[in-house]
């Protein structure tokens, strides 16, 4: 996020010039572009995040089936060794995400188990801090996915090209599905637009047409001499007036080659397919499904939203692969925290530690990577992680996105083998 | 694009060059609606333009004097909201009945700078409701502590927050006991509330931790101090030692010069402009330090000062959401805070009562990204339009009469009672307590006495430009270009479209509709 003082100090030598202020220049003036690592890294892949908000219960999402503890500890909301869907003799999946067991069995997914960080928070609030941010101490005030951008938009790099219309650039690098830019994706100098759907990123001027037309120039009096903060506005107005317009047209090309579910997350992942074969630049794009806080009465609640990430999954990778895309974009899921072992009074679970996370692609190499937690060696009634988050994502930073690491990231973390 | 001073002031922040002498002292220049817009903008959340004009024909002085001083008293207000909604078994109802009882009194409140004082608390001692720690009840009540001690002692609000439950809960001081300190309170009361980053070490944090151990909360949300728990071991805190308890610690914080220098450079950048000069923050620390640490004082020297009124200062600061959309609001005179409210100032990304981080709300050019501005957009426009016209709630009077005749100077009454007091509550018949007690909870749309024929009996008839004249003046002070003004007549005038009709009978209330959510979107409009 643009400081205040970043703001006025880097805008002032423009105002002095005598020049409007391009947005760009303003968000832009102390990042410095780094040359990229990989130079395998094919430049046009895309990261989509899927966040399962809430806290999702990884013990119901990869079944330990053969364990006695696990029927043990869960006599009521257990899920039976007749309905899971075996991955391997160990472990299987939830009965609703048969659809991502077909992906599975491509040799499309990646699983990862036993996913934590040390001193683990079980703060909705906090926990999803840690992880958007990749800071376990105490929250930054920039996303992981934000630094990146830092790094990579051509909005935070001076000289880049960026779309433009009627001179108001507009970024679609990292693009937020959803009312809201959530924290990973908070930049210094890269502005991120959410983007609840093509019709509602949209200037309404309602019934009055006249009206939305004089709102077209009211944000063109940039002029010399003027407040950097006016300029930031009339800058950012028009770019946010015409840039719905762009993504509209961009993407008006474009026809679903898959039949997606009806609910929210398809509706979002379809949104992401349309936006990705589509030639506005998007890199990074990042996806809610809420409601995994499932402290009573867990199975049905759990086991549809389950449905709605694996059918939407299996759709959307249908849908990339038809249009030639599917080798060029990953997905991975993540949750604030998985839920203790123990079922509770309510036949549901309260807040825990390390759960499995999914990554999804035409080139991801399929499996299963790491054991699945012990649930006889616990802390405190909850699992051990063994795979610190932020081995995930330096993974995807530097074989998939072909970032150091380290530029985004604080620690030394080892890669895994996924990609 | 030729610039046109005669109708554009150098409106928004101007660079800092040298502090004038005199910067503090009393402002004797010219006091018109453009200062008086300026003063209810930024000691407030803006007004009607009856507020504005009544506050500039009492000049400078005796304006500055209402605002500080306010003679009436203000509206009877609940102390909380609807217990029936406040301990409801959702969070979502009990967080919205929170947050809908703090944002009514911004709209209606009669003395707009206590609201606007404790706004700058809530975000400067940033409590908030997003982690679902703290209860919406605490978090009412601290809003009520930040109401009557915000214009007060500084020394003694840094102490009612120490003890506060709802800071209590958000930064973990009652779980802070001798045998586990916690140092969340006690590094953020450093940190974020007093003395910023650099003027401690780690050591102080950890002896103000144990110093603080033993406060907590017993049933009921009480806030007991139980000896028990409390580290009583000798302490050391910047620079001095001794057996140290909380009201040691806070009174050791107020002693360091510099929480001056932090609390007045903040006062400034909220009041004033967003990278006040050094000698500014020195002179004002002064004056707070004369004071004994009293912020009404402090925040008088600020309002009634030359630098207030200075042109650096004048549209310098980029409107946070809350005043953006209750500015809005206050001068359509909603009777009342619609609920839809809250989804919006999400968009435009301050939730009341629910900042994201300890940090509270970073402000200035953060409030403007294109998503955020599309919302700013948006919802103007929705409101614009889906405002049912106060004369449309009370048939047979108002628009309707007045569209059938309008045209002349012979306009209804309707302006009469429009804006006539510093609060929308009060006026106007659809403003009694009968009306707006038979209405929904929370209406997504309400009838406002600013519609189109209110307004287009204010401007003295159905004339493009004087109709033009009195929305810019009303909202912006006329602080646009020529030729924006110009768009704004055309389009009034239907030129360029596809019905180009002129302004008038059959069109008025589109277009003035149109108008509004034109001039609210301006640039100018975007900042305070």
């Amino acid at each position: 996020m643009t400081t205040r003082r970043t703001f006025i100090s880097t805008s002032l030598g423009v105002a002095v010039l005598g020049g409007s202020l391009p947005m760009a220049l303003v968000r832009a003036a102390a990042a410095q572009p780094l040359p990229s690592l990989g130079s395998s890294v094919d430049p046009r892949n895309v990261l989509v995040v899927i966040q399962m908000a809430g806290g999702n219960d990884g013990l119901n999402t990869v079944v330990p089936y053969t364990d006695d503890a696990y029927h043990r500890v869960r006599p009521v909301i257990r899920i039976n060794e007749s309905t899971v869907l075996r991955l391997d003799d160990r472990i299987g999946l939830n009965p609703a995400m048969a659809p991502l067991l077909e992906l599975f069995k491509e040799g499309h997914v990646a699983l990862v188990q036993g996913v934590g960080y040390p001193n683990p928070n079980r703060s909705h609030f906090e926990a999803t801090q840690i992880w958007e941010t990749a800071a376990t101490d105490r929250p930054t005030a920039t996303g992981w996915l934000g630094r990146y951008l830092d790094r990579v938009a051509p909005s935070a790099t001076p000289g880049r090209s960026v779309l433009a219309t009627n001179g108001a650039p507009i970024d679609f690098t990292a693009v937020a599905l959803g009312d809201q830019v959530p924290t990973a994706l908070l930049a210094q100098h890269v502005d991120v637009p959410a983007i609840g759907g093509l019709g509602s990123f949209a200037y309404a001027g309602g019934k009055d047409i006249a009206s939305k037309h004089s709102a077209g120039v009211l944000f063109d009096g940039a002029r010399p001499g003027q407040s950097p903060y006016l300029a930031l506005i009339e800058q950012t107005a028009r770019a946010a007036f015409h840039g719905g317009d762009i993504l509209r047209q961009k993407t008006a090309g474009y026809k679903p080659m898959a039949t997606y579910p009806k609910d929210n997350l398809s509706n979002q992942l379809a949104l992401a397919a349309q936006i990705i074969g589509s030639d506005v630049g998007a890199r990074v794009i990042f996806v809610t499904i809420g409601s995994f806080d499932t402290h009573s009465d867990q199975v049905g609640q759990q086991n549809r939203l389950l449905g709605y990430l694996a059918g939407g999954l299996n759709a959307f990778y249908k849908d990339l692969d038809a249009h030639g895309d599917a080798g060029r974009v990953l997905t991975m899921t993540f949750s604030e925290f998985g839920r203790r072992v123990q079922q509770n009074a309510s036949n549901g679970t309260d807040h825990g530690t390390a759960m499995p996370l999914f990554v999804v692609g035409g080139r991801v190499k399929g499996g299963v990577y790491g054991d699945h937690p012990s649930l006889s060696d616990l802390d405190s009634g909850d699992l051990k992680y063994h795979t610190d988050f932020r081995s995930v994502y330096a993974t995807v930073l530097r074989d998939w996105l072909g970032r150091d690491p380290a530029d985004v990231i604080a620690g030394t973390f080892d890669t895994l083998p996924f990609v | 694009m030729k610039l046109d001073n005669s109708t554009d002031p150098q409106v928004g922040y101007r660079p800092p060059g040298p502090l004038e002498a005199g910067a503090l002292d009393r402002y004797r220049g010219h006091f018109g609606s453009r200062q008086a817009a300026h003063l209810v903008r930024r000691a407030g959340f803006g007004g009607t333009p009856d507020d504005v004009e009544r506050l500039a024909e009492l000049g400078a002085d005796r304006a500055l004097d209402a605002v500080l001083h306010p003679a009436e008293p203000d509206l009877p207000f609940p102390d909380s909201p609807d217990p029936a909604e406040l301990y409801d078994i959702q969070l979502r109802v009990k967080n919205q009945a929170a947050q809908m009882w703090y944002l009514d009194r911004l709209l209606r409140t009669r003395r707009p700078l206590v609201e606007k004082m404790t706004l700058f608390w809530h975000g400067h001692f940033a409590t908030s409701l997003i982690s679902s720690k703290v209860a919406p009840a605490q978090m009412v009540e601290q809003i009520n502590l930040f109401r009557a001690q915000g214009l007060g002692s500084f020394g003694t609000l840094l102490r009612s927050v120490t003890y506060d439950p709802a800071m209590l809960v958000w930064l973990d001081n009652r779980k802070n006991v001798a045998a586990h300190p916690n140092e969340n309170y006690a590094r953020e009361l450093m940190e974020l509330f007093t003395l910023g980053l650099g003027n401690y070490t780690e050591d102080d944090v950890k002896n103000a931790a144990r110093a603080l151990t033993g406060i907590t909360l017993a049933a009921g949300s009480r806030v007991v101090f139980q000896a028990r728990l409390h580290d009583a071991d000798v302490k050391t805190f910047l620079g001095r030692t001794g057996n140290f308890g909380p009201d040691d610690i806070v009174d050791i914080v107020l002693a360091q010069p510099v929480h001056q220098r932090f609390i007045c450079r903040k006062l400034l950048e909220f009041f004033v402009y967003s990278d006040p000069e050094p000698e500014l923050v020195e002179e004002l620390a002064s004056v707070y330090a004369t004071s004994g640490f009293d912020i009404g004082k402090t925040v008088g020297t600020i309002l009634r000062s030359n630098v207030f009124f200075s042109p650096r200062a004048y549209r310098a600061l980029p409107k946070s959401p809350i005043e953006f959309v209750i500015g809005l609001q206050r001068y359509m005179q909603f009777p009342q805070v619609p609920l839809d409210t809250l989804t919006w100032l999400g968009r435009m990304g301050q939730i009341p009562l629910m900042p994201q981080t300890v940090k509270g709300w970073d402000g200035g050019p953060t409030w403007i990204n294109t998503s955020t501005m599309l919302a700013r957009m948006n919802y103007v426009n929705e409101v614009v339009h889906a405002q049912k016209s106060a004369a449309a709630a009370a048939p047979g009077t108002g628009s309707a009469t007045m569209a059938a005749g309008a045209g002349g100077a012979s306009m209804p009454s309707a302006s009469s009672s429009v804006g006539t007091s510093m609060s929308p509550a009060s006026t106007g018949p659809a403003m009694n307590g009968t009306t707006v007690s038979t209405m929904p909870k929370f209406p997504s749309s309400l009838p406002s006495m600013r519609d189109p024929g209110a307004i287009v009996a204010s401007a003295g008839g159905l004339h493009a430009e004087r109709v033009l004249d009195a929305v810019l003046g009303g909202v912006v002070q006329r602080d646009v270009t020529s030729d924006l003004r110009g768009t704004l007549l055309a389009y009034l005038d239907g030129v360029n479209t596809d019905n180009p009709q002129p302004f008038g009978p059959e069109t008025f209330e589109l277009r003035t509709r149109g108008l509004l959510a034109l001039v609210f979107t301006l640039p100018a409009n975007n900042l305070n």
